[in-house]
Protein backbone atom coordinates (compact mmCIF):
# COMPACT_ATOMS: atom_id res chain seq x y z
CA UNK A 1 0.00 0.00 0.00
CA UNK A 2 1.31 3.44 -0.92
CA UNK A 3 1.81 5.99 1.84
CA UNK A 4 -0.07 8.54 -0.29
CA UNK A 5 -2.37 7.86 -3.21
CA UNK A 6 -3.91 10.68 -5.22
CA UNK A 7 -6.62 9.80 -7.75
CA UNK A 8 -7.97 12.35 -10.23
CA UNK A 9 -7.28 15.21 -7.83
CA UNK A 10 -8.33 18.69 -8.93
CA UNK A 11 -8.00 22.01 -7.17
CA UNK A 12 -9.31 25.44 -8.04
CA UNK A 13 -8.70 28.57 -5.96
CA UNK A 14 -11.85 30.62 -5.20
CA UNK A 15 -12.92 33.00 -7.98
CA UNK A 16 -10.41 31.43 -10.39
CA UNK A 17 -11.50 29.97 -13.70
CA UNK A 18 -8.45 27.81 -14.24
CA UNK A 19 -7.70 24.65 -12.29
CA UNK A 20 -4.46 24.96 -10.31
CA UNK A 21 -4.28 21.16 -10.09
CA UNK A 22 -5.72 19.23 -13.00
CA UNK A 23 -6.37 15.51 -12.73
CA UNK A 24 -3.41 14.52 -10.56
CA UNK A 25 -2.83 10.78 -10.24
CA UNK A 26 0.12 9.90 -8.06
CA UNK A 27 1.32 7.26 -5.62
CA UNK A 28 4.09 8.10 -3.15
CA UNK A 29 6.12 5.54 -1.19
CA UNK A 30 6.97 6.30 2.40
CA UNK A 31 10.63 5.31 2.06
CA UNK A 32 11.45 7.34 -1.04
CA UNK A 33 12.64 10.88 -1.58
CA UNK A 34 10.28 12.20 -4.24
CA UNK A 35 11.20 15.55 -5.74
CA UNK A 36 8.48 17.71 -7.29
CA UNK A 37 9.88 20.18 -9.76
CA UNK A 38 8.43 22.52 -12.37
CA UNK A 39 8.17 26.17 -13.38
CA UNK A 40 6.91 28.90 -11.03
CA UNK A 41 3.14 28.69 -10.75
CA UNK A 42 2.91 25.09 -11.96
CA UNK A 43 1.07 23.99 -8.81
CA UNK A 44 3.84 22.38 -6.72
CA UNK A 45 3.06 24.18 -3.46
CA UNK A 46 -0.70 23.84 -3.99
CA UNK A 47 -0.25 20.09 -4.49
CA UNK A 48 1.61 19.80 -1.18
CA UNK A 49 -1.04 21.84 0.68
CA UNK A 50 -3.81 19.68 -0.78
CA UNK A 51 -1.95 16.56 0.36
CA UNK A 52 -1.75 17.75 3.98
CA UNK A 53 -5.38 18.90 3.97
CA UNK A 54 -4.71 22.61 4.44
CA UNK A 55 -6.42 23.14 1.09
CA UNK A 56 -9.35 20.75 0.47
CA UNK A 57 -9.24 19.21 -3.03
CA UNK A 58 -12.00 20.43 -5.37
CA UNK A 59 -12.33 16.92 -6.79
CA UNK A 60 -10.83 13.46 -6.64
CA UNK A 61 -9.53 11.44 -3.73
CA UNK A 62 -6.43 11.48 -1.54
CA UNK A 63 -5.61 8.45 0.57
CA UNK A 64 -3.10 8.74 3.41
CA UNK A 65 -2.02 5.30 4.62
CA UNK A 66 -5.16 3.89 2.99
CA UNK A 67 -7.69 6.28 4.56
CA UNK A 68 -9.25 9.37 3.04
CA UNK A 69 -7.26 12.45 4.03
CA UNK A 70 -10.44 14.36 5.00
CA UNK A 71 -11.13 11.73 7.66
CA UNK A 72 -8.03 12.85 9.56
CA UNK A 73 -7.86 16.02 11.63
CA UNK A 74 -5.06 18.44 10.72
CA UNK A 75 -3.33 17.42 13.97
CA UNK A 76 -3.49 13.74 12.97
CA UNK A 77 -2.03 14.56 9.57
CA UNK A 78 0.62 16.71 11.26
CA UNK A 79 1.73 13.75 13.38
CA UNK A 80 2.26 11.69 10.22
CA UNK A 81 3.62 14.33 7.86
CA UNK A 82 6.04 17.06 8.92
CA UNK A 83 5.65 20.12 6.71
CA UNK A 84 8.22 22.84 6.14
CA UNK A 85 6.60 25.88 4.54
CA UNK A 86 8.25 27.82 1.75
CA UNK A 87 8.22 30.91 3.93
CA UNK A 88 9.54 30.27 7.47
CA UNK A 89 7.82 33.44 8.72
CA UNK A 90 4.53 31.53 8.44
CA UNK A 91 5.80 28.78 10.68
CA UNK A 92 7.72 30.45 13.50
CA UNK A 93 5.83 31.76 16.51
CA UNK A 94 7.72 31.00 19.75
CA UNK A 95 9.66 33.47 21.89
CA UNK A 96 13.03 31.78 21.44
CA UNK A 97 14.73 29.47 18.97
CA UNK A 98 15.06 26.73 21.60
CA UNK A 99 11.33 26.90 22.40
CA UNK A 100 10.51 26.77 18.70
CA UNK A 101 12.49 23.57 18.17
CA UNK A 102 11.13 22.02 21.37
CA UNK A 103 7.48 23.00 20.83
CA UNK A 104 6.45 19.94 18.81
CA UNK A 105 8.28 17.59 21.17
CA UNK A 106 6.60 19.04 24.27
CA UNK A 107 3.21 18.74 22.56
CA UNK A 108 3.92 15.12 21.74
CA UNK A 109 4.45 14.46 25.44
CA UNK A 110 8.20 13.97 25.53
CA UNK A 111 9.97 14.16 28.93
CA UNK A 112 11.81 17.42 29.60
CA UNK A 113 15.24 15.71 29.51
CA UNK A 114 14.54 14.16 26.14
CA UNK A 115 13.24 17.49 24.79
CA UNK A 116 16.41 19.25 25.95
CA UNK A 117 18.62 16.55 24.47
CA UNK A 118 16.97 16.81 21.06
CA UNK A 119 16.82 20.59 21.06
CA UNK A 120 20.53 20.73 21.90
CA UNK A 121 21.32 18.31 19.09
CA UNK A 122 19.40 20.28 16.45
CA UNK A 123 20.76 23.62 17.65
CA UNK A 124 24.27 22.24 17.27
CA UNK A 125 23.68 20.42 13.98
CA UNK A 126 22.16 23.40 12.21
CA UNK A 127 24.66 25.91 13.65
CA UNK A 128 22.01 27.66 15.73
CA UNK A 129 23.50 27.19 19.24
CA UNK A 130 24.47 30.86 19.56
CA UNK A 131 20.83 31.82 18.83
CA UNK A 132 19.30 29.52 21.47
CA UNK A 133 17.66 32.45 23.29
CA UNK A 134 17.16 34.67 20.22
CA UNK A 135 13.69 35.66 19.00
CA UNK A 136 13.23 33.57 15.82
CA UNK A 137 11.77 36.42 13.76
CA UNK A 138 14.86 38.53 14.46
CA UNK A 139 17.08 36.07 12.62
CA UNK A 140 18.21 36.27 9.01
CA UNK A 141 16.12 34.45 6.39
CA UNK A 142 18.60 31.59 6.13
CA UNK A 143 18.70 31.19 9.91
CA UNK A 144 14.89 31.27 10.12
CA UNK A 145 14.75 28.59 7.45
CA UNK A 146 17.12 26.40 9.49
CA UNK A 147 15.01 26.90 12.64
CA UNK A 148 11.83 25.95 10.75
CA UNK A 149 13.47 22.83 9.32
CA UNK A 150 14.97 21.85 12.69
CA UNK A 151 11.56 22.27 14.40
CA UNK A 152 9.98 19.81 11.98
CA UNK A 153 12.87 17.33 11.98
CA UNK A 154 12.99 17.31 15.80
CA UNK A 155 9.63 15.54 16.02
CA UNK A 156 10.94 12.79 13.73
CA UNK A 157 7.81 12.54 11.55
CA UNK A 158 7.26 9.38 9.52
CA UNK A 159 7.22 11.43 6.35
CA UNK A 160 8.01 15.02 5.43
CA UNK A 161 7.15 17.61 2.84
CA UNK A 162 9.75 20.32 2.37
CA UNK A 163 8.72 23.26 0.18
CA UNK A 164 11.79 24.99 -1.24
CA UNK A 165 13.94 24.20 1.81
CA UNK A 166 17.10 25.65 0.26
CA UNK A 167 15.76 29.18 -0.31
CA UNK A 168 17.86 31.54 1.80
CA UNK A 169 20.41 28.85 2.64
CA UNK A 170 24.06 29.32 1.73
CA UNK A 171 25.93 26.53 -0.07
CA UNK A 172 27.50 25.27 3.17
CA UNK A 173 24.19 24.94 5.02
CA UNK A 174 22.61 23.32 1.94
CA UNK A 175 25.21 20.55 2.11
CA UNK A 176 24.60 20.07 5.83
CA UNK A 177 20.84 19.86 5.24
CA UNK A 178 21.30 17.42 2.34
CA UNK A 179 23.50 15.18 4.49
CA UNK A 180 20.89 15.07 7.27
CA UNK A 181 18.02 14.41 4.88
CA UNK A 182 20.03 11.62 3.23
CA UNK A 183 20.58 10.10 6.66
CA UNK A 184 16.90 10.06 7.58
CA UNK A 185 15.92 8.86 4.10
CA UNK A 186 18.30 5.91 4.54
CA UNK A 187 16.49 5.09 7.78
CA UNK A 188 13.27 4.67 5.78
CA UNK A 189 11.64 8.03 6.45
CA UNK A 190 10.95 9.52 3.05
CA UNK A 191 9.84 12.91 1.90
CA UNK A 192 8.44 15.07 -0.86
CA UNK A 193 10.97 17.70 -1.80
CA UNK A 194 9.73 20.72 -3.75
CA UNK A 195 12.62 22.63 -5.24
CA UNK A 196 14.05 24.54 -8.17
CA UNK A 197 17.54 23.76 -6.95
CA UNK A 198 18.51 20.87 -9.23
CA UNK A 199 21.91 20.37 -7.56
CA UNK A 200 20.07 19.72 -4.28
CA UNK A 201 17.39 17.60 -5.98
CA UNK A 202 19.96 15.47 -7.78
CA UNK A 203 21.81 14.85 -4.50
CA UNK A 204 18.70 13.51 -2.78
CA UNK A 205 15.85 12.42 -5.00
CA UNK A 206 15.03 8.78 -5.76
CA UNK A 207 12.23 9.91 -8.03
CA UNK A 208 11.46 13.17 -9.82
CA UNK A 209 7.92 14.30 -10.63
CA UNK A 210 7.73 17.18 -13.06
CA UNK A 211 4.72 19.51 -13.07
CA UNK A 212 3.55 22.04 -15.59
CA UNK A 213 0.34 24.11 -15.60
CA UNK A 214 -1.21 22.03 -12.82
CA UNK A 215 -0.53 18.66 -14.44
CA UNK A 216 2.09 15.98 -13.96
CA UNK A 217 4.11 15.89 -17.17
CA UNK A 218 7.03 13.70 -16.12
CA UNK A 219 7.88 10.93 -13.66
CA UNK A 220 11.44 9.61 -13.69
CA UNK A 221 14.21 8.15 -11.53
CA UNK A 222 16.35 10.59 -9.58
CA UNK A 223 19.93 10.52 -8.23
CA UNK A 224 21.39 11.37 -11.59
CA UNK A 225 22.57 14.40 -13.43
CA UNK A 226 19.06 15.40 -14.38
CA UNK A 227 18.74 18.59 -16.28
CA UNK A 228 15.01 19.12 -16.23
CA UNK A 229 13.71 22.50 -17.25
CA UNK A 230 12.56 23.97 -13.95
CA UNK B 1 30.42 60.74 -8.59
CA UNK B 2 29.67 57.22 -7.36
CA UNK B 3 25.96 56.37 -7.08
CA UNK B 4 26.46 54.62 -3.74
CA UNK B 5 29.16 55.49 -1.19
CA UNK B 6 29.40 53.60 2.09
CA UNK B 7 31.93 54.88 4.63
CA UNK B 8 32.85 53.11 7.87
CA UNK B 9 29.34 51.73 8.29
CA UNK B 10 28.56 49.89 11.54
CA UNK B 11 25.10 48.89 12.67
CA UNK B 12 23.35 47.54 15.76
CA UNK B 13 19.60 46.88 15.86
CA UNK B 14 19.50 48.12 19.46
CA UNK B 15 22.13 49.84 21.64
CA UNK B 16 23.29 46.77 23.57
CA UNK B 17 22.79 44.44 20.61
CA UNK B 18 25.48 42.70 18.59
CA UNK B 19 27.30 44.67 15.92
CA UNK B 20 25.64 43.29 12.80
CA UNK B 21 27.76 45.40 10.44
CA UNK B 22 31.35 46.28 11.27
CA UNK B 23 33.12 49.20 9.69
CA UNK B 24 32.12 48.57 6.08
CA UNK B 25 33.30 50.84 3.28
CA UNK B 26 32.80 50.55 -0.49
CA UNK B 27 31.47 52.44 -3.49
CA UNK B 28 29.37 51.53 -6.51
CA UNK B 29 29.46 53.57 -9.70
CA UNK B 30 26.61 54.41 -12.05
CA UNK B 31 26.03 51.54 -14.44
CA UNK B 32 27.75 49.06 -12.17
CA UNK B 33 26.44 45.80 -10.75
CA UNK B 34 27.82 44.62 -7.45
CA UNK B 35 26.97 41.29 -5.83
CA UNK B 36 27.11 40.66 -2.08
CA UNK B 37 27.55 37.10 -0.86
CA UNK B 38 28.47 35.28 2.35
CA UNK B 39 27.05 32.73 4.78
CA UNK B 40 23.54 33.20 6.22
CA UNK B 41 23.51 35.71 9.06
CA UNK B 42 26.66 37.58 7.96
CA UNK B 43 24.79 40.87 7.57
CA UNK B 44 23.92 40.96 3.86
CA UNK B 45 20.25 41.86 4.32
CA UNK B 46 21.06 44.41 7.04
CA UNK B 47 23.49 46.07 4.63
CA UNK B 48 20.66 46.22 2.06
CA UNK B 49 18.37 47.83 4.65
CA UNK B 50 21.09 50.43 5.35
CA UNK B 51 21.57 51.18 1.64
CA UNK B 52 17.83 51.58 1.08
CA UNK B 53 17.56 53.85 4.12
CA UNK B 54 15.18 51.59 6.04
CA UNK B 55 17.71 50.63 8.72
CA UNK B 56 18.67 54.23 9.40
CA UNK B 57 15.07 55.10 10.26
CA UNK B 58 14.63 52.25 12.70
CA UNK B 59 13.96 53.42 16.25
CA UNK B 60 16.60 52.36 18.81
CA UNK B 61 19.06 51.31 16.11
CA UNK B 62 22.66 52.50 16.29
CA UNK B 63 23.99 53.36 12.84
CA UNK B 64 27.49 54.76 12.57
CA UNK B 65 29.32 55.91 9.47
CA UNK B 66 27.70 57.19 6.32
CA UNK B 67 25.61 55.90 3.43
CA UNK B 68 25.27 58.24 0.47
CA UNK B 69 22.96 57.40 -2.41
CA UNK B 70 23.30 59.77 -5.34
CA UNK B 71 25.16 62.11 -3.01
CA UNK B 72 22.38 62.20 -0.41
CA UNK B 73 22.71 60.84 3.11
CA UNK B 74 19.99 58.20 3.46
CA UNK B 75 19.34 59.22 7.07
CA UNK B 76 18.37 62.71 5.96
CA UNK B 77 15.69 61.51 3.51
CA UNK B 78 12.06 60.60 4.20
CA UNK B 79 10.82 57.21 3.00
CA UNK B 80 8.96 58.65 0.00
CA UNK B 81 12.06 60.52 -1.20
CA UNK B 82 14.25 57.48 -0.60
CA UNK B 83 12.06 55.33 -2.83
CA UNK B 84 12.95 57.58 -5.75
CA UNK B 85 16.67 57.21 -5.12
CA UNK B 86 16.94 53.51 -4.29
CA UNK B 87 14.34 50.78 -4.83
CA UNK B 88 14.64 47.61 -2.80
CA UNK B 89 13.19 44.17 -3.45
CA UNK B 90 13.01 42.26 -0.17
CA UNK B 91 14.14 38.69 0.35
CA UNK B 92 10.59 37.77 1.34
CA UNK B 93 8.14 39.19 -1.24
CA UNK B 94 5.20 38.66 1.15
CA UNK B 95 6.48 41.62 3.18
CA UNK B 96 6.25 43.87 0.13
CA UNK B 97 2.99 43.00 -1.62
CA UNK B 98 -0.32 44.44 -0.43
CA UNK B 99 -2.57 45.24 -3.41
CA UNK B 100 -5.55 43.13 -4.56
CA UNK B 101 -4.16 42.70 -8.07
CA UNK B 102 -0.76 42.59 -9.75
CA UNK B 103 -1.77 45.57 -11.87
CA UNK B 104 -2.63 47.66 -8.79
CA UNK B 105 0.56 46.57 -7.05
CA UNK B 106 2.74 47.80 -9.89
CA UNK B 107 0.72 50.98 -10.45
CA UNK B 108 0.86 51.97 -6.76
CA UNK B 109 4.31 53.59 -6.95
CA UNK B 110 3.76 55.57 -10.16
CA UNK B 111 0.31 56.69 -8.87
CA UNK B 112 1.99 58.08 -5.77
CA UNK B 113 4.40 59.99 -7.97
CA UNK B 114 1.25 61.69 -9.39
CA UNK B 115 2.15 60.63 -12.92
CA UNK B 116 -0.51 61.04 -15.64
CA UNK B 117 -2.74 57.94 -16.14
CA UNK B 118 -1.28 57.23 -19.59
CA UNK B 119 2.23 57.23 -18.18
CA UNK B 120 1.18 54.92 -15.31
CA UNK B 121 -0.46 52.52 -17.79
CA UNK B 122 2.65 52.57 -19.96
CA UNK B 123 4.97 51.85 -17.04
CA UNK B 124 2.82 48.96 -15.79
CA UNK B 125 2.67 47.40 -19.26
CA UNK B 126 6.38 47.95 -19.82
CA UNK B 127 7.56 46.17 -16.65
CA UNK B 128 5.02 43.35 -17.05
CA UNK B 129 6.38 42.77 -20.54
CA UNK B 130 10.01 43.16 -19.45
CA UNK B 131 9.67 40.42 -16.83
CA UNK B 132 7.35 38.28 -18.98
CA UNK B 133 4.52 38.28 -16.44
CA UNK B 134 1.75 39.98 -18.46
CA UNK B 135 -0.43 36.89 -17.94
CA UNK B 136 -0.54 37.66 -14.21
CA UNK B 137 -1.93 41.20 -14.59
CA UNK B 138 -5.35 40.51 -12.97
CA UNK B 139 -4.13 37.92 -10.44
CA UNK B 140 -4.16 38.50 -6.70
CA UNK B 141 -0.49 38.68 -5.65
CA UNK B 142 -1.22 36.52 -2.58
CA UNK B 143 -2.43 33.70 -4.81
CA UNK B 144 0.81 33.56 -6.77
CA UNK B 145 3.69 31.17 -6.29
CA UNK B 146 6.81 32.33 -4.42
CA UNK B 147 8.75 32.95 -7.63
CA UNK B 148 5.89 34.85 -9.26
CA UNK B 149 5.53 37.03 -6.14
CA UNK B 150 9.21 37.93 -6.38
CA UNK B 151 8.81 38.94 -10.04
CA UNK B 152 5.81 41.13 -9.14
CA UNK B 153 7.77 42.77 -6.29
CA UNK B 154 10.62 43.44 -8.71
CA UNK B 155 8.20 44.83 -11.31
CA UNK B 156 6.68 47.19 -8.72
CA UNK B 157 10.13 48.57 -7.89
CA UNK B 158 11.15 48.87 -11.55
CA UNK B 159 7.96 50.86 -12.27
CA UNK B 160 9.32 53.59 -10.00
CA UNK B 161 12.43 53.74 -12.18
CA UNK B 162 14.91 54.44 -9.35
CA UNK B 163 18.57 54.97 -10.31
CA UNK B 164 19.75 52.44 -7.71
CA UNK B 165 18.31 48.92 -7.32
CA UNK B 166 18.89 46.83 -4.22
CA UNK B 167 17.87 43.21 -4.70
CA UNK B 168 17.94 40.79 -1.78
CA UNK B 169 18.05 37.23 -3.18
CA UNK B 170 15.49 38.09 -5.82
CA UNK B 171 16.31 35.00 -7.88
CA UNK B 172 16.20 32.43 -5.07
CA UNK B 173 12.60 31.32 -5.79
CA UNK B 174 12.69 31.61 -9.57
CA UNK B 175 12.59 28.78 -12.07
CA UNK B 176 15.22 28.58 -14.79
CA UNK B 177 13.21 30.72 -17.20
CA UNK B 178 12.71 33.36 -14.50
CA UNK B 179 16.42 33.42 -13.64
CA UNK B 180 17.36 33.85 -17.30
CA UNK B 181 14.78 36.59 -17.75
CA UNK B 182 15.89 38.51 -14.64
CA UNK B 183 19.60 38.23 -15.49
CA UNK B 184 18.86 39.61 -18.98
CA UNK B 185 16.84 42.46 -17.48
CA UNK B 186 19.57 43.29 -14.97
CA UNK B 187 22.18 43.48 -17.71
CA UNK B 188 19.93 45.76 -19.76
CA UNK B 189 19.29 48.01 -16.78
CA UNK B 190 22.98 48.17 -15.93
CA UNK B 191 23.81 49.10 -19.52
CA UNK B 192 21.18 51.85 -19.23
CA UNK B 193 23.10 53.30 -16.28
CA UNK B 194 21.34 51.79 -13.28
CA UNK B 195 23.42 50.85 -10.27
CA UNK B 196 22.52 47.36 -9.05
CA UNK B 197 23.46 45.88 -5.70
CA UNK B 198 22.29 42.28 -5.39
CA UNK B 199 22.58 39.68 -2.64
CA UNK B 200 23.00 36.17 -4.02
CA UNK B 201 24.13 32.74 -2.82
CA UNK B 202 24.12 31.02 -6.20
CA UNK B 203 27.18 32.67 -7.71
CA UNK B 204 26.76 30.90 -11.06
CA UNK B 205 23.71 33.07 -11.72
CA UNK B 206 25.61 36.37 -11.38
CA UNK B 207 28.86 35.81 -13.25
CA UNK B 208 28.01 38.87 -15.34
CA UNK B 209 28.23 41.22 -12.33
CA UNK B 210 31.08 43.71 -12.31
CA UNK B 211 32.22 43.20 -8.74
CA UNK B 212 31.72 40.71 -5.94
CA UNK B 213 31.79 41.42 -2.21
CA UNK B 214 32.25 38.57 0.27
CA UNK B 215 31.04 39.27 3.80
CA UNK B 216 31.84 37.38 6.97
CA UNK B 217 30.35 38.02 10.42
CA UNK B 218 29.30 41.58 9.61
CA UNK B 219 32.58 42.60 8.00
CA UNK B 220 33.68 42.97 4.41
CA UNK B 221 36.10 40.07 3.95
CA UNK B 222 37.04 40.60 0.32
CA UNK B 223 35.90 42.51 -2.71
CA UNK B 224 37.13 42.68 -6.25
CA UNK B 225 36.12 41.94 -9.81
CA UNK B 226 33.69 39.04 -10.14
CA UNK B 227 36.07 37.34 -12.54
CA UNK B 228 39.01 37.44 -10.10
CA UNK B 229 37.06 36.26 -7.08
CA UNK B 230 35.24 33.48 -8.94
CA UNK B 231 38.60 32.32 -10.30
CA UNK B 232 39.88 31.88 -6.74
CA UNK B 233 38.15 28.57 -6.11
CA UNK B 234 40.38 27.86 -3.12
CA UNK B 235 39.16 31.00 -1.37
CA UNK B 236 35.50 30.29 -2.22
CA UNK B 237 35.80 26.70 -0.98
CA UNK B 238 37.44 27.88 2.26
CA UNK B 239 34.52 30.24 2.78
CA UNK B 240 32.03 27.41 2.06
CA UNK B 241 30.55 29.38 -0.83
CA UNK B 242 30.64 26.63 -3.47
CA UNK B 243 27.68 24.34 -4.14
Amino acid sequence: MSFLKLSQVNFRYPKQEKLTLDNINLEIDQEQVTAVIGPNGSGKTTLSKVIIGVLPATGGQILLQGSKVEEYSLAQIGRRIGYVFQNPDLQLFCGTVAEEIGFGLINQGYEADRVKERVDFYLEYFHLAEYRQAFPLHLSQGEKQRVAIASVLATEPEFMILDEPTVGLDAYRKKILAAYLQKIARSGRGMILISHDMIFVNRLADRIIQMEKGCIVGDSDGKGDNDHDT
Amino acid sequence: MDAVIVKDLSYQYWPEGPQVLKNISFQAARGEMLVITGLSGCGKSTLCYCLSGIAGHRRDAVMQGQVLVNGKDVRGLRAASLALEAGMVFQDPDTQLFSPSVEDEIAFGPENLCLPPDEIRARVDQVLDLLDISSLIKANPYHLSGGEKHLVALAAVLALDPPVLILDEVMSRLDRHGVMRVTEVLQTLRNAGKTIIAVEHRLETVTFADRLMVMEKGALLRWGTTKNILADQEFLAAQHLLD
